[in-house]
C-alpha cells in the first residue's frame, strides 16, 4: 500500500533548484568577450603591411558606432605600442570622419552601412574589419565570424585587401578564412 | 526509511557538496585568468589566436555545451543548436560515475528508462514508452547493434563501456536519418579510437551483492594514429548475473537468480583507417542464461545467447572543400535469442539473419552557412531457421528481403534562426513503403536558446514480425513527435534546460498470442505520451552537479491495451511517469573525487500475479531511490586508477517491469517483474600506458 506524502514530489524539486541555483548565480554567464576581438585587432595591425606614408607616425583606430570593443581597445592602446608607434583610439558617427584612420572597425550597429564605407574608401589605404559575419563579402577586408563551437574566427577578402594598397602575411592568411 | 526522506537527506547530501565546491571558485579567475595581465594577453603569439572564443576562455560547462555533435543532423552543430533535443555523455562522465554497464550510464539520462521483456532479457524505454523492439537504435562505431529479426537490444552487462569516448543521444525521433529503428531515439556510442588510446589500456571491474558477485569484466585496448594512419584493437570478457533475488512468476513460483541468470559479454572491436579510408569489425557474443519461461518459470535454467558480427568499409572521398561523398558497405551476421536444442523445454530457437547494406551520401555546403546532405541505401536482409522442421511463412527454412532508401537533409543558418528541413523515403519489397519528413528551428541567442522541432518517424517492422503477422499482413508504424525545448546558460557554470514533447504513434506494432505457444504480430491502435523534462547542470574544474526531472503522461492518447493501466490513464505499464536523476563528481583533492549519482522513480504499475480467474493482475509499485556512490582515486602510479564504490545504498531492490501485456488474455499472460541487483559494491581498477607522454586527467 503506498502512503500518502507530506510534500509533493514538484515541489521538492523546486525547492533543490532554487537552492543550487540561489548558490550559483552569483557567477554570471559569460558575454561576447570583446577583449578577444581587440586581441585580433591589434594582430591585423601587426600582420597587416600598410603603405610607406602610413607607416609614420600615431596609428589611429576608428571606431565606427557603439561598440563595447572601444573600451576594450582603449585598454590596449593605454598599454601597448604598434612598433614604436603610439595607438589612438577614436570614435566616429559618420563615414566622413573615417579619413585619416588606419584601420576602421565597423561595430555591429553600423553594419548596413558597409557598402556606402566601401565607395567612400575604395582605393585608400585603410582596413575595414566588421565586427559582424558576413561583412568580408559586402566590403570590409576582415570580418568576424563565432564557429559553431565558439571559436572566434575571421573572413579575409584578399582581393579588398589589395585593392586598398595593404598587403596581408601570410601568417594571418592562414588562421583566417579567405571568401575569394 | 521512507523514500521522500532518503529523498531529502540525498538533497541536503548534494547541496553541502555544492556548498563546499562553490567556495574557492573565483569568478573573475574562472572567466578569464589571463586578464588579470593585460600586457601577458597582448603578448599573446599569433598561433595562440586559434584557442579564442568568441565568448572569452569557457568553462568547463562551456567546453561541454559548445562540443560539437552529429548525430542529429550528420553535419557537426553545437549541442544547444543541434535540431534533436540531444544528452552527450562523456567519457569522464562515465567514469567518474563508477557506472557499472549502459543500463548505469543511459538510467541518468532524462526520459530513458529499463523493463523486462521476456526470457530475462531486458530493454530500452523512451518517455514512457516501451522501444525494445526496434524502436530505439543503438549504434556502437556506426554499427546498428539492434538485432534484425526482432530489432532488440539486450541491457545488462552487455556493452563495454570502459571503452566509450563519447555516448550522443537522441532522446526524440530520429528515422528522418537514420531509418526504421530510430522511432523514438538513437543512441549512438563512439570508442576510444587510436588516438584516443594513444597506447595500452586495462581495467576490470568487480561487483559484489550480500549473496554472489554479480560481475567481473575485464577490458583491453590499444591503439594509435601515426600520421594518417590510426588502429585500434579493444575487447571485453566477464562475467556477470542479472541478481542475487529471488523471482517469483505470476503463480507465485520462484527460483533462485544465483547462477541462473547469467551475464557473459565477450566482445572485441577492431579498427583501421588511412586518410579517409576505414575499416571496422566488431564481435559481439552475449551469452545469458534464464529459468524464465513465458508466464510461468521453468524447472532448469537454458542457455541463451546474442552472437554478432559486424563489418564496415568506409570511404570518405573529400571531392572538394565544399563537397564530400561516403561511400559505405556494412554487413552483419546475427543469431539472437539463439537456444540450443535439448537445453530448454519448448524454448529451442536456432535462428541466423544477416544484412547487407550499401550507403552513400553526399554532404554539400555551398556556403559556410548552408548544408544539404542527401543520398540513398540499400539493404538485403536474409534468415535461416537451423531447427529441423520449422519454416518461415513462407514454408521455408530461409526467406529474404530487401529495402531501399532516399533521404535528404538541408540547413540553413541564418543570423535569427537556423532551419533544417530533412526526409526519408523506405521502401520495403514485403510491408511497402513509410516516408517520414521533420523540419526544425533552433538558435542560441548568447545565453539562451530554443528548438522548435516537427518530426515523423517510423518503426519498421523486422522479420520476425513479418514472419508472424499471419493474414493481415504488418505494416510500419508511424509516429509524429511534437518538441519545444528552451534553454538558458544562468552562469558562467551552469546551464538550465526544459523540453515539452508530445508523442502520437498510430498503429503500433503490437505483440499478441491467439493460443498457447502462438506468437503474432500485428499493427492495432494508437498510443503516445506527452511530457516534459528539465535538467540542469553546474560545471567547473572543481566536478560537476547534474540533476533532471522527466515527466511523462499519457491521459488524452488513445493508446493500446497493450500498453495502458486501467487504474490510472496518466501512466503506461511498466514506466514511472515522473524520474529524478542526480550525477555529481566533486573532486576532493587532485587526485580524489567522490561521485555521487542516483535516481528516484515514481510509482509504477505492473503485472505481477493472476486472480483466482486466471488472469493477470495489475499492481502498483512503490517509488524507487536508487541512490549510489563511487570513490576515483589516480594514484601515484601515472596511469594507474583505482575506485570504490557502491550502488544502491539502500537496497531498494530494482525490478524490471513489464511494460506491455495482452490484458484479458488466458493464452498471454505477463512475465512477473524481473529483479535487478540488490546493493552491489563494486571495485574498479584501469591502467594506461601511453605511447607517447600525453596528459591524463
Amino acid at each position: 500500500m503506498i502512503k500518502p506524502k507530506k510534500i509533493s514530489f514538484g515541489a521538492k524539486l523546486l525547492l533543490l533548484f532554487l537552492f543550487i541555483n540561489g548558490i550559483s548565480t552569483k557567477c554570471v554567464a559569460q558575454d561576447v568577450d570583446y577583449k578577444a576581438y581587440t586581441l585580433f585587432v591589434y594582430n591585423f595591425m601587426k600582420y597587416v603591411e600598410w603603405p610607406e606614408a602610413q607607416s609614420k607616425g600615431d596609428f589611429v583606430v576608428c571606431v565606427f558606432g557603439e561598440s563595447p570593443v572601444h573600451k576594450e581597445l582603449t585598454g590596449l592602446a593605454s598599454s601597448k605600442k604598434l612598433k614604436g608607434r603610439n595607438i589612438i583610439i577614436k570614435t566616429i558617427t559618420k563615414p566622413e570622419e573615417a579619413a585619416g584612420c588606419q584601420l576602421l572597425y565597423v561595430s555591429a550597429s553600423k553594419s548596413g552601412n558597409i557598402k556606402a564605407l566601401k565607395d567612400q574608401m575604395a582605393g585608400k589605404p585603410i582596413l575595414i574589419v566588421g565586427e559582424r559575419e558576413g561583412l568580408a563579402k559586402k566590403g570590409a577586408q576582415l570580418s568576424f565570424v563565432t564557429m559553431d563551437d565558439d571559436e572566434l574566427k575571421f573572413d579575409i577578402n584578399k582581393k579588398e585587401i589589395e585593392q586598398h594598397q595593404l598587403k596581408i602575411s601570410s601568417q594571418l592568411i592562414a588562421l583566417g578564412i579567405l571568401v575569394n | 526509511m521512507k523514500k521522500s526522506y532518503k529523498l531529502l537527506l540525498f538533497f541536503f547530501l548534494v547541496s553541502g557538496y555544492i556548498s563546499y565546491a562553490q567556495e574557492p571558485v573565483n569568478p573573475v579567475a574562472v572567466t578569464d585568468s589571463t586578464k588579470k595581465d593585460s600586457l601577458n594577453y597582448y603578448d599573446m603569439t599569433i598561433e595562440q589566436l586559434l584557442s579564442l572564443k568568441a565568448h572569452g576562455v569557457p568553462s568547463e560547462l562551456e567546453k561541454l555545451i559548445n562540443s560539437l555533435i552529429s548525430v542529429a543532423s550528420k553535419k557537426p552543430l553545437n549541442v544547444r543548436e543541434s535540431p534533436s533535443i540531444v544528452t552527450l555523455v562523456t567519457a569522464e562522465e562515465i567514469k567518474n560515475s563508477g557506472a557499472r554497464d549502459l543500463i548505469d550510464v543511459l538510467r541518468l539520462v532524462p526520459g530513458v528508462d529499463f523493463g523486462v521483456d521476456v526470457q530475462g532479457v531486458v530493454g530500452i524505454g523512451m518517455r514512457g514508452n516501451w522501444a525494445h523492439e526496434g524502436k530505439v537504435l543503438i549504434l556502437l562505431d556506426g554499427q546498428e547493434m539492434n538485432e534484425i529479426l526482432f530489432a532488440t537490444t539486450q541491457f545488462g552487462n552487455h556493452f563495454p563501456i570502459d571503452q566509450i569516448k563519447k555516448i550522443e543521444i537522441i532522446r526524440g525521433p530520429g528515422s528522418a536519418i537514420y531509418g526504421g529503428y530510430a522511432e523514438y531515439g538513437v543512441i549512438n556510442i563512439i570508442t576510444k579510437q587510436g588516438g584516443d588510446i594513444n597506447g595500452v589500456s586495462v581495467s576490470g571491474i568487480y561487483g559484489q551483492t550480500e549473496k554472489d558477485f554479480m560481475r567481473r569484466n575485464i577490458n583491453l585496448s590499444a591503439g594509435k594514429k601515426i600520421g594518417d594512419f590510426e588502429w585500434s584493437v579493444s575487447g571485453m570478457m566477464g562475467q556477470g548475473q542479472r541478481s542475487d533475488q529471488n523471482y517469483t512468476d505470476i503463480y507465485g513460483s520462484s527460483y533462485t537468480m544465483i547462477g541462473n541468470s547469467a551475464l557473459n559479454p565477450a566482445y572485441a572491436n577492431v579498427g583501421a583507417s588511412y586518410k579517409g579510408l576505414s575499416f571496422r569489425a566488431i564481435g559481439d557474443f552475449y551469452k545469458t542464461t534464464t529459468q524464465d519461461g513465458y508466464d510461468a518459470i521453468y524447472p532448469k535454467p537454458y542457455a541463451q545467447n546474442f552472437n554478432s558480427t559486424y563489418f564496415e568499409l568506409k570511404y570518405l572521398w573529400k571531392v572538394s572543400k565544399k563537397l564530400t561523398i561516403t561511400p559505405k558497405l556494412n554487413y552483419k551476421n546475427q543469431s539472437p535469442w539463439k537456444t540450443p536444442q535439448g537445453d530448454s523445454i519448448d524454448q529451442t530457437y536456432l535462428k541466423t539473419a544477416t544484412r547487407s547494406t550499401a550507403n552513400i551520401t553526399a554532404s554539400y555546403n555551398p556556403t559556410r552557412k548552408i548544408n544539404v546532405v542527401f543520398g540513398s541505401e540499400y539493404y538485403k536482409d536474409m534468415a535461416v531457421d537451423h531447427l529441423a522442421g520449422d519454416t518461415f511463412y513462407n514454408g521455408k527454412q530461409t526467406v529474404s528481403f530487401y529495402n531501399y532508401a532516399f533521404f535528404a537533409q538541408g540547413l540553413l543558418k541564418t543570423r535569427f534562426v537556423n532551419i533544417i528541413l530533412g526526409a526519408r523515403y523506405d521502401k520495403h519489397n514485403v510491408y511497402g513503403d513509410a516516408f517520414v519528413p521533420r523540419v526544425g528551428l533552433t538558435k542560441k541567442y548568447n545565453k539562451f536558446h530554443f528548438k522548435a522541432l516537427y518530426s515523423n518517424s517510423f518503426r519498421a517492422p523486422a522479420i520476425e514480425n513479418i514472419n508472424l503477422s499471419g493474414a493481415n499482413g504488418i505494416h510500419p508504424e508511424k509516429t509524429q513527435v511534437l518538441e519545444l525545448e528552451l534553454g538558458y546558460q544562468l552562469t558562467h557554470n551552469s546551464i538550465f534546460t526544459i523540453n515539452f514533447f508530445d508523442i502520437t504513434t498510430k498503429n503500433p506494432i503490437i505483440y499478441y498470442s491467439i493460443g498457447a505457444g502462438t506468437d503474432a504480430y500485428t499493427n492495432q491502435g494508437n498510443t503516445g505520451t506527452r511530457g516534459f523534462e528539465a535538467e540542469y547542470k553546474v560545471k567547473d574544474t572543481w566536478g560537476y552537479i547534474a540533476i533532471n526531472y522527466s515527466y511523462y503522461t499519457a491521459a488524452g492518447k488513445d493508446k493500446s491495451a497493450a500498453y495502458s493501466v486501467v487504474q490510472d490513464p496518466s501512466m503506461m505499464l511498466g514506466f514511472a511517469s515522473s524520474k529524478v536523476n542526480l550525477n555529481a563528481s566533486i573532486k576532493l583533492t587532485e587526485n580524489l573525487s567522490i561521485n555521487p549519482s542516483g535516481t528516484f522513480y515514481g510509482p509504477r504499475w505492473g503485472y505481477n500475479s493472476v486472480d483466482t480467474g486466471g488472469y493477470a493482475q495489475l499492481s502498483k509499485f512503490n517509488s524507487v531511490f536508487l541512490f549510489n556512490l563511487f570513490l576515483k582515486y589516480n594514484t601515484p602510479v601515472k596511469g594507474l586508477s583505482i575506485g570504490f564504490g557502491v550502488y544502491d545504498i539502500f537496497n531498494e531492490k530494482f525490478v524490471f517491469i513489464q511494460p506491455y501485456a495482452q490484458p484479458g488474455s488466458l493464452t498471454n499472460l505477463p512475465h512477473a517483474p524481473l529483479p535487478g541487483p540488490p546493493r552491489e559494491f563494486i571495485f574498479r581498477l584501469s591502467y594506461d600506458l601511453n605511447f607517447k607522454a600525453k596528459t591524463t586527467k
